[in-house]
């Protein structure tokens, strides 16, 4: 009776792995980053999964809406990650309906940080490891503004005071961010959406261009990031055609 | 004394008896399926008598506020976990009901040794258009039936039950708004509430929006909404305009 849906389960939420040495390579998810705009916080990822070298798909969503004001973008081995956003989902909708109200920020922050942590065994052999990105904001608060967070695999939390990265192409796309919000004229931050949504998709081509497990994003053959924003109002969905929209606006 | 058949049936008859008694202070609750989705009401005084169980599930009862929170409970979790294992789709009102519900409902009815849940409810499951909704009347015994026409009321007592419901059925017409279709609710919450017959009662003049006193809470399951989730609680007196 006290909101828990885990309790209800009658093992661990998602099932563990127990990789031997002749195992096969993990799939891999990669690049999703977070930032602060005017609007509100913008979640962007590409739409690549790799398995060593090999693409194994370039229509993989990694941008998973958790709840009405809360979403995460997993970087790491999706079969973990889809379970453990599905198990949130779950989770958050539970408490939500059995208590009568929303889950407050901070725990769903901690549930997400449990579920890394109860997911040690696999990160530890290299098979199951999720570095996700947390982006919400505390529903019962009416003047609260979004937040992101980030994570390390084995689930400790960090705020991100201006933008946040994961995955193998995150490397270039925090250095352009740092640089962006240091020098830039204007600032991320101070973007409105539609020059936010074009900066998230020019920084995944960048991103691709120094990582092969980046991609999927050609504004000229009309393919888009995944671009989701997170405000007091809820989440929105920024579509392929509203990011060509963006992009010729932005880009003339 | 159960051993002896006789005495057993005569311990379920004071008990359904208990339970009606008992049910006597509650005050009917409503669903009506509508083309904008499923409008649920009641009328109380403070505390809630329409929830929402999963995505595209709702539930409104009267009864004791122990047990409705208890059963809402079991709902709840039987939706949830269903939802998590398979998929939202395979969270039926037909499953729910027939597996996890009116069984636990008449095992407590029928254990006679331990207290009842004094629920009466409806649950109600949102389908892609009116045709496709499904409303399910569910007793105190676990006993239930599904309706097919569109309107359903559950109070205490059957017989104005099928009146109101029949009332109902006959005064709503398809152009009515959202709005029309709650002050009927509420009009028949008045008469039935006041035990007035409801052979001579007319459609309310005014868009009814309030009880003197009471708190009116409704609730729609919406169609139209894009999202997984459907329910919305809904302000009436916003509605009207």
């Amino acid at each position: 009776m006290n909101g828990d849906f885990l309790a209800l389960l009658p093992k661990t939420a998602f099932p563990q792995f127990q990789a031997s040495d002749s195992a096969p390579v993990p799939l891999q998810a990669t690049t999703v980053f977070a930032f602060h705009c005017a609007e509100g916080v913008v979640i962007a990822g590409d739409h690549r999964a790799t398995a060593g070298n090999i693409v194994f798909s370039d229509k993989t969503e990694k941008i998973l809406e958790l709840d009405s004001h809360s979403l995460m973008a997993i970087a790491g081995v999706p079969a973990t990650a889809f379970e453990m956003a599905r198990t949130l989902q779950t989770t958050f909708e539970y408490y939500r309906r059995s208590q009568l109200q929303p889950m407050s920020l901070p725990a769903k922050t901690r549930a997400l940080s449990k579920l890394l942590r109860d997911n040690l065994p696999a990160t530890i052999q290299g098979y199951g490891i999720v570095s996700p990105i947390f982006a919400g904001v505390e529903i019962a608060d009416p003047d609260a503004r979004p937040v992101i967070y980030f994570y390390d695999p084995i689930g400790a939390q960090f705020e991100a005071a201006a933008y946040a990265g994961s995955g193998s192409g995150s490397g270039s796309i925090k250095s352009v961010l740092y640089h962006l919000e240091k020098w830039g004229q204007p600032k991320p931050a101070e973007m409105p959406l539609a020059q936010a949504a074009t900066l998230a998709n020019r920084l995944l081509m960048t991103a691709a261009e120094f990582d092969t497990a980046t991609g999927g994003v050609h504004p000229d053959r009309h393919l888009f990031a995944t671009i989701k924003l997170v405000s007091r109002e809820g989440i929105r969905s920024v579509s392929q055609e509203e990011q060509e929209q963006f992009w010729k606006e932005t880009t003339q | 004394m159960t051993e002896e058949p006789y005495r057993w049936l005569e311990a379920i008859g004071n008990r359904r008896e208990y339970i009606r008694d008992q049910l006597k202070g509650g005050t009917p609750v409503f669903a009506i399926s509508r083309p904008e989705g499923i409008l649920l009401l009641g009328v109380g005084q403070g505390q809630s008598k329409v929830f929402e169980i999963y995505d595209h599930h709702a539930f409104a009862a009267l009864g004791h506020p122990v047990d409705i929170e208890k059963f809402r409970q079991s709902a709840i979790e039987a939706a949830h976990v269903e939802g998590f294992n398979r998929s939202a789709r395979d969270v039926t009102l037909r499953r729910l009901i027939s597996f996890a519900l009116s069984t636990s409902l008449k095992n407590s009815f029928e254990q006679i040794f331990s207290p009842p849940l004094m629920v009466e409810s409806i649950f109600a499951e949102l389908g892609g258009t009116p045709a496709q909704d499904v409303l399910v009347r569910v007793h105190y015994d676990g006993n239930h039936h599904y309706e097919t026409s569109g309107v359903l009321v559950a109070h205490h007592n059957a017989k104005p039950e099928e009146e109101a419901a029949g009332w109902l059925r006959k005064s709503l017409k398809p152009e009515d708004s959202l709005a029309q279709a709650a002050s009927l609710c509420l009009a028949a919450w008045k008469a039935m509430s006041e035990e007035k017959p409801f052979a001579d009662l007319t459609a309310p003049g005014q868009t009814l929006q309030q009880i003197e006193g009471k708190t009116v809470e409704a609730a729609l399951l919406d169609r139209r909404l894009p999202g997984p989730v459907h329910y919305r609680k809904i302000d009436l007196a916003r509605l009207a305009n």
